[in-house]
């Protein structure tokens, strides 16, 4: 992919992160819940790679604070740090692990950088957001327990919204079926 | 969806909209500053005489100034009886089963509370004072120093702006789908979460593969016109700072020292 095209799609997953929670806002603690804003930087993170992920990761929180208000400015410092993480982390993951597998790939790269991202932006509230008075229940609670929905559906949307993707060719296969020269592909040599 | 504040920019010739773009910015990072550092009513009285200036500056009429705050009033109950109600202390007011009102639970969700609506209503006037481009171009005039730490500046320009121009087009496209799939079945306006959780699917996958075919389409326009992504792009006269300029950030810079220091 040429650089325009990994910059335009960041441009689109950056305008997501403000209209995805805006779908959701209508239920108090949806977007706690159901964490709509991580779904497109773990995908531009995966199919952009890491430096278009973090920078979705950084430029979308804000940008969604400015337009809509939400996250809240408390929240916004651990909320950059951890969505900055999940773009780093799937992208770099992405990059550096080939199965042969697309799934396993992709399942890798999403579950190491969910989890990286959530334990960065815990030791951020402990030690710089809220510093002393951050516990280990409260990131476990926050982190996995209440948006437990979100996580779900992040592990079961996000594959397939890459597969849609492929699917429709508007981003390259990761392994692109081979291409037999000497003869048609598919064809039995017996034929 | 559709009253979102997205490119909502009114044009005028008011004092807020000839200042410069780069010093709005800043003094809207100055700002946010200034309201982290607030906690006492002084403070806050501070910030809510200057936004009433800025305000009066800006020529915007006051019913549209406030209207963010006016959509999300529900989104500030529940912060503060969030806050008001669950905050532990040891002297609470009034007790019953789950809920503990106290003085200094009411004081914190009165903070968050005031703190915010500060912020948003700041954020308004910025964004109706100042044009989607303005704001790009100030944007990458504040990132220029980092592109000597070799950080691609225009490129992330390029991102913020395209994103800015993407955010109606694409709450539009949302709307679009959510009616499409409720036709179809899907639950979007059930106030349980579990069914709000499942409409999520019906609604993502479609919403992200056309976002991308846009995408797609506008770097092949932009890569058919001979764009790469490099070299310095040319984006009309520099503009340079002027007198008012450096005095709009001045003061907010002033501001923000009283708040930390004296209030």
């Amino acid at each position: 992919m040429t650089i325009v095209k990994r910059s335009m799609i960041t441009a689109v997953c950056v305008a997501l992160t403000v209209v995805l929670p805006m779908a959701f806002h209508a239920v108090p603690n949806a977007g706690s819940v159901i964490l709509p804003m991580h779904i497109p930087v773990l995908l531009c993170g995966l199919i952009c790679g890491w430096p278009f992920g973090l920078a979705c990761g950084l430029i979308g929180p804000l940008l969604s604070n400015l337009f809509t208000g939400m996250p809240p400015m408390a929240a916004l410092p651990a909320m950059l740090v951890e969505l900055a993480v999940y773009g780093l982390m799937a992208g770099l993951l992405m990059s550096c692990v080939r199965t042969r597998k697309v799934y396993a790939d992709l399942y890798f790269s999403l579950l190491v950088a969910m989890l990286a991202g959530r334990i960065v932006a815990g030791m951020a509230r402990a030690l710089i957001f809220a510093a002393g008075s951050y516990s280990m229940a409260a990131w476990t609670t926050s982190y996995f327990v209440t948006s437990l929905p979100g996580i779900a559906i992040q592990i079961v949307l996000l594959p397939s919204i890459v597969f849609a993707l492929e699917r429709a060719r508007l981003i390259p296969a990761r392994y692109p079926k081979e291409i037999v020269l000497d003869g048609s592909p598919g064809l039995d040599s017996s034929e | 969806m559709s009253r979102i504040p997205a490119g909502m920019y009114i044009p005028g010739k008011s004092f807020l909209h000839r200042l410069d773009p780069l010093a709005k910015l800043i003094g809207l990072i100055i700002l946010l500053a200034a309201v982290i550092a607030a906690s006492s009513p002084g403070g806050y009285l501070l910030l809510i005489l200057f936004i009433g200036v800025l305000l009066a500056l800006s020529g915007l009429p006051f019913k549209l100034a406030i209207a963010p705050l006016r959509r999300t009033y529900l989104f500030f109950a529940v912060i503060f009886l969030m806050n008001a109600l669950f905050f532990a202390d040891v002297d609470p007011l009034w007790t019953w089963w789950i809920f503990s009102l106290s003085r200094t639970g009411l004081i914190q969700g009165a903070n968050v509370v005031l703190r915010l609506a500060i912020i948003i209503v700041a954020g308004h006037i910025l964004i109706s004072t100042t044009s989607p481009m303005e704001i790009t171009a100030a944007f990458r005039r504040l990132l220029k120093p980092l592109q000597y730490i070799n950080i691609p500046v225009d490129i992330v320009a390029l991102i913020v702006s395209v994103a800015i121009h993407f955010i109606p087009v694409l709450a539009e496209e949302v709307e679009m789908i959510r009616k499409a799939q409720t036709v179809r079945g899907a639950r979007f306006d059930s106030t349980r979460l579990r069914d709000r959780a499942a409409s999520l699917l019906p609604l993502v996958i479609p919403v992200f593969v056309n976002a991308f075919k846009r995408a797609d389409e506008l770097a092949l326009a932009m890569e058919a016109r001979g764009y790469r992504g490099e070299g310095r792009r040319v984006s009309g006269p520099e503009i340079a700072f002027q007198a008012r300029d450096f005095g709009a950030v001045l003061i907010m810079a002033a501001i923000c020292a009283v708040q930390i220091l004296v209030l």
